[in-house]
């Protein structure tokens, strides 16, 4: 790039829109928050706290929990809750708090893996789809309302069918069905910021194509970007669960929430509630923790977003 | 919002008054059994499993026939036979003025018919008639002689299986087998049996009524309902709610337990002749050395399997050769014994495998085909196997159709496998797996002349002393080479409702319904 | 009204599209699956030439392009094949499992606008307020929920702690299905033959099924009906019945409900797709004899044919649903432009 003479109304715009800029709205807008919208702000925080905490114990489950997710002498067999085993034991004699906390880990793990594949496709091509527009637009819309209006799990059935278990194959499956809701988010707002003056303006004083998408489009984007992240990753968390149920997840050895569902189940007439109620306790926990901070944070950035 | 909630009212009362209105009749003595169980074809020529040929054992007839719960064969819808000199051939001689219940009667003709049928269709268990029968001939109207292929001393028991019912050729297509009753020509069943088919709804509901033209002594339940659940669960709650009175195939444990403690239900337990192993891939890599594939025998521990996955529930197998069953030893537990982890260790140590250089393996296993416990027992497994340091598994999974691939790939060398025989002799546990012939179809590739020398040589004699010193001597090689490592023995479970009676099932593990009683 | 016209068509026309496409995909998908399914429906143990037979028979040889051309062909004159692992057309087990699903969806669908609608409203009427926010965090927290757990819970709660209702298959053990078995919906049927106990049984079949999914899915139509009140809350015509004097009550449920119900009928279609995907859950955890459990089963066998033939189904389905409620709210909603 040659040295370049910068009017001082360009130096203006790059300062306002440039990272800094972005990031500097929103700590404002959360004081200006928590005086103003008293609800969204305790959800938010709410949220923010639940999904901090369990990223911890996922990250260091050794911490907090008692036992290997795998030890098969930890306690005696279907062992109810009790001193020494809070979430009791399974057939396998097992401690089930252990499991849960072990299995944090793995679904955080898929869930945040899912997100960012998800994001990483849906958001470049609904960039490109948006602001070319065109022909490509049109063809790439079709693929991704089409996907988008049909069941995201039976499709993910179908993806993790075809692939087989593994880690890998499942992130990929849970993966695919966000794909559009990135796409159509970003899409839309590439539109409206197009027809912006801001962007006209730059495009008249010949800041080429890609320049204007990372330095004036992209940056808008973000803010609802990280909104439809959080709330990817419960819906991640939800459907990775589901897929274990069915028994398309994971293979044996590595502790999963959902699977532990589908094992416990065939025990619950005899009375063994604990097999099933912790490990669903923690799957709502989780995806509740993260929908609350995205949806908080949606209503505190832009309080029309999340139109559904 | 005042019209809305006297609507609701209304409604409710409706409601409670239909409530009141009782269930709809059903005729005298019905007894309603439940089963997990799949039915395949509704077609003697290619159905190849037990719950079908259970079916068929009650909708239809041989011409010889076990007594019930026992292993005396009896006369069925022939009322006696005779042999030659050299037991190549045997002439029966059929009940006369028999008619299956469209009318058709039944001869010798019809015999031939349904034989050769089998015989061309080549369906599955085709090889049952195939392998000992050349040919039928119709002598007279109620004589018919089969001609085999050579001297056969146990066709009486041949010829009481599945394969060999007579079939209503009224009803049965000529040139190929049907899967549903509403395949047959008129699309209703007509057997010969204790009792009728008369409706079927696939994995859910087949209703047998009693056939008021059978032969033989009426049944005592006039009608059977055999109800398919999809899980365990489902159906364990259907016999606590009274809803089912016969549950047969299969429980989870922990259903089996509560279900066995409990004094409202009658319990019959039976040894199973179904079999789970785990297999090696012996020809080429780490597991042609068969002291690792002892090494991994004698880290098995089975008594722990049996309690941690199935709460106890089935019998831990020292042979191939099932428990209960002629010329069965139990060498595996003399010569590697059970979590014998010093054992093992000096085996890999000899192979040159330590705690510095451990035995990497993965051990593989089907997450559906034998239930969902096979999870639960390659982690117990995984666990008992890293009991030695100088081993670590890693697990891995592959859905049926993959893994039975994958015996032709060679790719899986340490495996899990079930068996359920396909007639009652140790032949069939073991030179399925280790003669030349039929080891590498299993994915296990062994082959030991010695070994096939000892089976042509069981295959061929009737002498019992002879066979029993040769299964001797294979069971205690297998102790040596390892093709396999025999796991468990599974057990069998009927629970009744205590109104219920009759339930006769002996080591022919055929589940004869006309012996059935309700009160 | 030409204009009318002219969107009905194009909008019925998309449909074409879009269920190509879902079609295609799954074509794609389901070729690539790891396992032979020809080996797993001869076993393999079959020799080589026979497999080869049964591949050449089956199609399996010829290009993928043309099996794709053939596939949609067969498509277009409602033909979805025959199964590999069993011997049947594939529209029969989804013929008959098909009703199952759909009175299941139905009846959950009904009790998720019992719950959720009627909450919306509330809440949107007490803005703002303490029960505004708890009905609030509760659509949040019931979507959060998987939907099989809170089946696994209901069925512990209802069916073994206390009893109260039954929590697997359609009926009763001893209500024998061939006696009133017509159009599949078992409701409809039993009272066709006038058996009211079997009715009975049905229906409380139904009940804790139903009730999950509704449940979970209500959540989302709390949030949607809240939203769409308070905006006609907002409205000059809402404003003018009370300053006439009706009673808020009124006001509310009468009025303003009524109107707000029109974008949230449309979002019935889009939430369809939901309740279908989480119906496949739901038959799964309370044995329901329907589509979901058989997509299940048969991937597990890897029955191509059926697999496909029951996508294809869904697929259908979501984008007539979906293309029905667009043209009912383009009829009857003046404010949308075409």
């Amino acid at each position: 790039m040659s040295a370049e003479v910068k009017s001082s109304s360009e130096r203006n715009i790059r300062a306002r829109f440039s990272p800094a800029g972005i990031l500097g709205k929103p700590f404002r807008g959360l004081i200006l928050v928590s005086r103003k919208y008293g609800a969204e702000w305790w959800i938010m925080i709410a949220g923010a706290l639940i999904v901090s905490f369990m990223i911890i114990v996922a990250v260091f489950p050794a911490v907090f929990a008692p036992y290997g997710p795998l030890d098969q002498e930890a306690g005696g067999q279907l062992m109810p809750p009790q001193p020494g085993y809070p979430f009791g034991t399974d057939n396998l004699h097992r401690d089930v708090l252990s499991r849960v906390i072990f299995g944090a880990r793995t679904i955080l793990g898929v869930a945040f893996a899912a997100a960012i594949l998800s994001s990483a496709i849906g958001i470049p091509l609904g960039l490109l789809s948006g602001f070319v527009g065109g022909i490509l637009d049109r063809i790439l819309s079709l693929i991704m309302d089409s996907v988008y209006s049909f069941p995201g799990l039976i499709l993910a059935i179908a993806f993790a069918a075809m692939l087989g278990p593994g880690v890998v194959n499942i992130t990929l499956a849970v993966a695919v069905i966000y794909i559009p809701t990135y796409f159509r988010m970003v899409r839309g707002q590439t539109l409206s910021i197009r027809e912006e003056v801001y962007v006209e303006a730059a495009r008249a004083i010949g800041a080429r194509r890609w320049v204007i998408l990372l330095q004036y489009i992209f940056p808008n984007v973000i803010a609802s970007v990280v909104v439809i992240f959080s709330i990817n990753i419960a819906d991640a968390i939800l459907t990775e669960a589901a897929l274990s149920y069915i028994g398309l997840g994971l293979p044996a050895g590595i502790p999963d929430w959902g699977m532990d569902l589908s094992m416990g189940k065939k025990f619950l007439p005899s009375g063994t509630w604990w097999m099933i109620t912790f490990p669903g306790a923690a799957i709502s926990l989780l995806a509740l923790g993260f929908t609350m901070l995205g949806e908080g944070l949606a209503e505190i950035l832009n309080p029309r977003l999340l139109e559904r | 919002m005042k019209k809305f909630v006297c609507v609701l009212v209304l409604l409710a009362a409706a409601s409670a008054l239909v409530f009141a209105g009782g269930t709809a009749a059903a005729p005298a003595k019905t007894l309603v059994y439940a089963t997990t169980e799949h039915l395949t074809d509704l077609d003697p020529s290619n159905a190849y499993d037990f719950h079908t040929w259970e079916l068929f054992q009650n909708i239809g007839n041989g011409l010889l026939k076990y007594e019930p719960g026992k292993t005396e064969i009896i006369p069925g819808l022939a009322e006696s036979y005779t042999a030659n000199s050299d037991a190549s051939e045997y002439t029966f001689k059929l009940r006369k003025g028999l008619k299956y219940s469209d009318g058709t009667p039944f001869n010798a003709e019809v015999v031939k018919w349904s034989v050769d049928r089998v015989m061309a269709l080549e369906g599955d268990p085709s090889w049952l008639v195939t392998s000992y029968v050349d040919s039928v001939e119709v002598v007279d109207e109620y004589t018919v002689k089969f001609k085999l292929v050579g001297p056969v001393g146990f066709f009486p028991s041949v010829v009481a299986t599945v394969p060999y019912f007579p079939m209503n050729p009224k009803l049965y297509p000529e040139d190929r087998w049907i899967n549903d009753p509403s395949e047959l020509i008129g699309g209703k069943y007509a057997g010969l049996g204790p009792y009728n088919l008369v409706s079927f709804k696939r994995d859910e509901e087949v209703i047998l009524e009693a056939n008021p033209d059978y032969y033989g002594a009426k049944p005592k339940v006039d009608r059977i309902v055999i109800r398919y659940f999809a899980d365990a669960t489902t159906m364990r709650l259907a016999l606590e709610k009274g809803e089912v009175d016969l549950v047969y195939k299969t429980l989870n444990p922990s259903d089996i337990v509560d279900l066995s403690k409990n004094a409202n239900y009658k319990t019959f337990k039976m040894s199973g002749p179904y079999i789970r192993y785990l297999c090696f891939e012996v020809s080429e890599g780490q597991f042609s050395d068969k002291r690792l594939r002892q090494a991994v025998g004698a880290l098995i521990n089975r008594q722990e399997i049996i309690d941690k996955v199935f709460l106890g529930q089935n019998q831990p197998l020292y042979s191939m050769v099932p428990n209960g069953m002629i010329y069965h030893t139990d060498d595996f537990k003399t010569k590697l014994g059970d979590g014998n982890v010093q054992l093992a260790n000096k085996l890999l140590a000899e192979a040159g495998y330590t705690a510095a250089k451990p035995l990497v393996f993965d051990l593989w296993y089907p997450p559906q085909h034998y239930g969902d416990t096979e999870k639960d027992m390659v982690e117990v497994m995984q666990a008992q196997l890293q009991k030695s340091p100088a081993v670590k598994v890693n697990l891995k999974s592959a859905e049926w159709a993959t893994y039975t691939d994958n015996f032709d790939t060679k790719q899986m060398k340490v495996f899990t496998l079930g068996w359920y025989p396909d007639y009652i002799d140790p032949d069939n546990y073991t030179a399925a797996f280790a003669s030349s012939q039929g080891s590498p179809g299993m994915g296990i590739y062994f082959s030991d002349p010695e070994w096939d020398a000892l089976f042509t040589k069981e295959q061929t004699s009737a002498d019992p002393n002879v066979r029993k010193q040769v299964f001797e001597d294979l069971q205690m090689r297998w102790t040596d080479q390892c093709p396999t490592v025999p796991i468990f023995q599974g057990n069998l479970y009927v629970f009744t409702k205590k109104n219920v009676s009759g339930v006769n099932i002996g080591p022919t593990l055929i589940f004869n319904y006309e012996v059935l009683e309700i009160e | 009204m030409k204009n009318l016209l002219r969107y009905i068509i194009t909008r019925t026309l998309l449909t074409i599209p879009m269920i190509l496409i879902l079609v295609s995909l799954v074509f794609v998908v389901l070729r690539i699956m790891p396992g032979d399914p020809v080996k797993a429906m001869l076993g393999a143990h079959a020799p080589p030439e026979v497999i080869a037979q049964k591949r050449e028979e089956l199609g399996l040889n010829k290009p993928i392009i043309i099996q794709y051309f053939e596939y949609l062909g067969q498509l277009v004159r409602l033909d979805l094949g025959r199964s590999m692992i069993l011997q049947q057309d594939v529209t029969q087990p989804i013929k008959e499992k098909l009703p199952a699903t759909l009175e299941l969806t139905l009846v959950g669908l009904l009790f998720t606008l019992l719950i959720g609608v009627p909450l919306g409203a509330y809440a949107a009427s007490k803005r703002r307020s303490g029960r505004d926010f708890g009905i609030r965090l509760y659509g949040n927290v019931v979507y959060c929920i998987p939907v099989f757990w809170m089946g696994l819970m209901l069925q512990l709660i209802f069916g073994v702690w206390l009893n109260w209702l039954p929590i697997a298959g359609r009926t009763s053990a001893r209500t024998f299905v061939s006696m009133f078995e017509r159009t599949g919906f078992y409701l409809i049927d039993t009272l066709l033959i006038g058996d009211f106990g079997a009715f009975t049984d049905v229906l409380l079949h139904l009940v804790l099924p139903s009730l999950t999914l509704g449940i979970v899915i209500s959540g989302v139509f709390v949030r949607l009906t809240r939203s769409n009140m308070l905006d006609v809350l907002k409205t000059d015509y809402v404003l003018a019945a009370r300053a006439r004097g009706i009673p808020e009550r009124k006001v509310v449920y009468r009025h303003a409900l009524k109107n707000a119900l029109i974008p949230v009928l449309t979002m019935m279609g889009l939430q369809f797709a939901l309740l279908l995907a989480g119906a496949i859950l739901t038959e799964s955890t309370f044995s329901w004899p329907g589509m979901g459990r058989l997509l299940v089963q048969r991937i597990y066998l890897r029955d191509y044919p059926t697999i496909q033939g029951v996508i294809v189904v869904y697929a259908f389905m979501v984008s007539i649903i979906s293309l029905v409620v667009d043209l009912i709210y383009a009829l009857i909603d003046p404010r949308v432009k075409y």
